[in-house]
C-alpha cells in the first residue's frame, strides 16, 4: 500500500532520513519506533509532502506521490494526525471535525462510538479541550477524512497517564476496524504489543525491522534505550 | 443533525442592530449633509466588510483593494456613459467585470504568502491607478464626470435626492452584511479560518488551498466593485485616485479600527473614519495626523478593535458588578 524506496530527506544542508525504505501493507499496523531526533516525525512529513525528499520514491498504491502536493497526497487517502495535533482553536469541536469529512465508512456516528467524550464537547471551541481530548479530536478528524492510510505521530505524547491508556486502548480498537496505520511511538513495549511489523529509526536510518517478536534486548538497547554516555 | 451545530450567538451581532439603527436615525434626523455622509459611510461600510473577508477572515493583508473599488466605478462609468446602460444593468455587469479582474488578479497574488502576497496587492493596485492615469478613454487624470444614478422611477421616487440614494445604499449595505456573514458562517467560511489559522494543517486535511484563497479574493474583490459602482453614482464623477494606494491603505485603516474579523466592526471602522474626517476635517488641517494618533494607539492597546472593545464590555460590566 504505501512504500517508500530509498528516501533522503534534508533539512538546509543536514541530511535526516538516509535511504530510508519502509512498507505499510493494507489493513496492517505498523509501528515505527526510535529515540528523539531519529527523523521520526520527518520521515512522515515526507509522506505527507510537508518535507520534500530529495531523492528516493514514496509510493501509495503503485501511484509515485513523492513531489506531490500536500492536498492532493491528503485527497489520495493518508491521513495525518501531527505530533502538534494543530486543533483550530477558533472553530469549535463540530466545525474542525468536519472541516475535511470526505464521504466514506467514518460517519460522525461511528468516530463518536469511539471516542464518546467528543460527542458532549461539540459546540466548545477547539481551544478549550484538554490534551487528551484535542488528540481524540485531531484522530477523529483523521478519520472523518477516510482514509486508507493514517499516520499518527507520537499520539500518546505529553498527555497523562490515565488518558494515555485511554488512547492506547482507542487505537487497539481502531486496529481492528480501521484503516492501515504507521504509528510512530517512542514507547517500545506498547508498540511491541499492538503493531504487525516494526521498523526501529535511529540517526535517520532503518537499523532493524520484523515482527514485534523478533524485537530483542540488544536492538532495544542500542537504538530505544536511555542514551548510553558511550554512544 | 450535525450539520446545525453553531456556536454562541455572536456576541457582535447586536453592534449590526445598533449599527442599522443609528443609519436610521440619521436618516430620519439629519439634513441632506448629513444624508450624503449616510450614503458615503454605506459605501465605504461595503468597501471595508469585502476587504475584511480577506484580512479578518482568510487573514490575507491587501494593500491593493482599491483597485477593484476603482475598477468597479470605472466600468459602471463604461457602462453608463459610454454604452447608455440604465445602473440596473451596468451595476452588475460592473460587478461581473470587477469579478474577473480579481480572479486574474488573484490567480498571480495568492500564490505569494506573507509580505510578498502585500506587495503584490501594492502593485496591482499601483498598476490599475497607472492604467486610468493614463487612459484616454476615460480622461486620464480629469477622470469623468455625468454618471447617473440607478433609476427609482418607477416607485415614484428621484434617486437624485439624497434621501432615496442613502436609503438605498444603506439597504445594500445590509445585504452585503448579511451575504458575507452567511459566507463567514459556512463551511467555506470555516476553511478560510482554518486558513489563516495554519495553513500547512489545512493542505494536509485536503483542502485546496490556494483555490480556497483565489475564491475569497475574488468575492472580495467583486463585492468592492459593486462598493466602487455605488460610489461613482453617489458622486456622479469618477477619478483615478480612487485606485491610488493611500485608498487602500484607508479602508484597511477602517478594518483595524473597527475590529478585524468582525463585519459589523469593519463598516463599524468605516463610519468612524468618515466621521472622524469630515468633522477633524471642519477643525483642524493636521485632522490626518489625529486619525494617524488614532490609529496607533488603537493598535496598541485595543485588539479586537471597537469591536473588541464593545464585546469585551458586558463581561467588564458584570465583573465590576459583582465586586460591589
Amino acid at each position: 500500500m504505501l512504500e517508500l524506496c530509498g528516501v533522503n530527506t534534508f533539512y538546509g544542508a543536514s541530511r535526516i532520513l538516509r535511504d530510508v525504505s519502509l512498507r505499510v501493507p493494507p489493513g496492517k499496523l505498523v509501528a515505527l519506533l526510535g529515540r528523539n531526533g531519529a527523523g521520526k516525525s520527518t520521515l512522515l512529513k515526507t509522506i505527507v509532502g510537508q518535507a520534500a525528499a530529495q531523492s528516493g520514491r514514496v509510493r501509495f498504491d503503485g501511484e509515485d506521490i513523492t513531489s506531490a502536493q500536500p492536498w492532493r497526497i491528503a485527497r489520495a487517502g493518508i491521513a495525518y494526525v501531527p505530533e502538534a495535533r494543530e486543533i483550530f482553536p477558533s472553530l469549535t469541536v463540530a466545525e474542525n471535525l468536519f472541516l475535511a469529512r470526505r464521504a466514506g465508512e467514518w460517519s460522525g456516528e461511528k468516530v463518536f462510538a469511539l471516542f464518546p467524550p467528543l460527542k458532549a464537547r461539540l459546540r466548545h471551541g477547539g481551544g478549550e479541550l484538554s490534551g487528551g481530548e484535542q488528540q481524540m479530536l485531531a484522530i477523529a478528524r483523521a478519520l472523518l477524512q477516510n482514509p486508507r492510510l493514517l499516520l499518527l505521530d507520537e499520539p500518546t505524547e505529553g498527555l497523562a497517564p490515565v488518558v494515555v491508556d485511554e488512547i492506547r486502548r482507542r487505537l487497539a480498537g481502531l486496529k481492528t476496524a480501521g484503516p492501515a496505520i504507521l504509528l510512530v511511538e517512542q514507547n517500545h513495549a506498547f508498540a511491541a504489543a499492538i503493531a504487525d511489523q516494526i521498523y526501529v529509526l535511529g540517526k535517520g536510518e532503518i537499523r532493524w525491522h520484523g515482527a514485534p517478536a523478533g524485537l530483542r534486548a540488544d536492538v532495544v538497547g542500542a537504538w530505544l534505550g536511555v542514551h548510553d554516555v558511550r554512544d | 443533525m450535525l450539520k446545525t451545530v453553531t456556536r454562541a450567538p455572536d456576541v457582535r451581532d447586536p453592534l449590526a442592530a445598533a449599527l442599522v439603527a443609528a443609519a436610521a436615525m440619521a436618516w430620519l434626523f439629519t439634513g441632506d449633509f448629513g444624508k450624503e455622509v449616510l450614503s458615503e459611510v454605506a459605501v465605504f461600510a461595503i468597501f471595508a466588510m469585502s476587504l475584511d473577508l480577506l484580512v479578518g477572515c482568510a487573514g490575507l493583508v491587501s494593500l491593493g483593494h482599491a483597485a477593484f473599488f476603482a475598477l468597479g466605478a470605472y466600468a459602471v462609468a463604461a457602462f453608463g456613459v459610454f454604452v447608455n446602460l440604465p445602473m440596473w444593468m451596468a451595476m452588475p455587469l460592473a460587478v461581473a467585470v470587477t469579478a474577473v479582474a480579481a480572479a486574474a488578479a488573484g490567480f498571480f497574488a495568492v500564490r505569494l504568502g506573507g509580505v510578498f502576497f502585500i506587495m503584490m496587492t501594492l502593485a496591482i493596485g499601483q498598476m490599475v491607478y497607472a492604467f486610468f492615469l493614463n487612459s484616454r478613454a476615460f480622461n486620464a487624470d480629469d477622470g469623468m464626470a455625468g454618471i447617473g444614478r440607478v433609476d427609482f422611477s418607477f416607485l415614484a421616487l428621484d434617486s437624485g435626492e439624497p434621501a432615496v440614494f442613502s436609503a438605498f445604499a444603506v439597504c445594500a449595505a445590509v445585504a452585503v452584511f448579511l451575504l458575507l456573514r452567511m459566507v463567514a458562517r459556512s463551511p467555506f467560511g470555516h476553511t478560510l479560518a482554518a486558513l489563516r489559522r495554519n495553513e500547512p494543517r489545512l493542505r494536509s486535511l485536503g483542502c485546496p488551498v490556494l483555490r480556497c484563497k483565489l475564491a475569497a479574493f475574488t468575492l472580495a474583490g467583486a463585492l468592492a466593485g459593486f462598493a466602487g459602482a455605488l460610489a461613482a453614482q453617489h458622486n456622479g464623477f469618477i477619478s483615478p485616485d480612487l485606485a491610488f494606494w493611500t485608498v487602500s491603505g484607508e479602508v484597511l485603516v477602517m478594518v483595524i479600527v473597527g475590529g478585524m474579523g468582525s463585519l459589523s466592526g469593519a463598516a463599524l471602522g468605516a463610519a468612524l473614519v468618515i466621521l472622524l474626517r469630515h468633522h477633524l476635517a471642519g477643525l483642524t488641517e493636521f485632522w490626518v495626523f489625529y486619525l494617524g494618533v488614532l490609529f496607533v494607539l488603537m493598535v496598541l492597546f485595543a485588539e479586537g478593535g471597537v469591536a473588541g472593545m464593545l464585546s469585551r464590555l458586558p463581561r467588564k460590566l458584570h465583573r465590576r458588578g459583582g465586586n460591589v
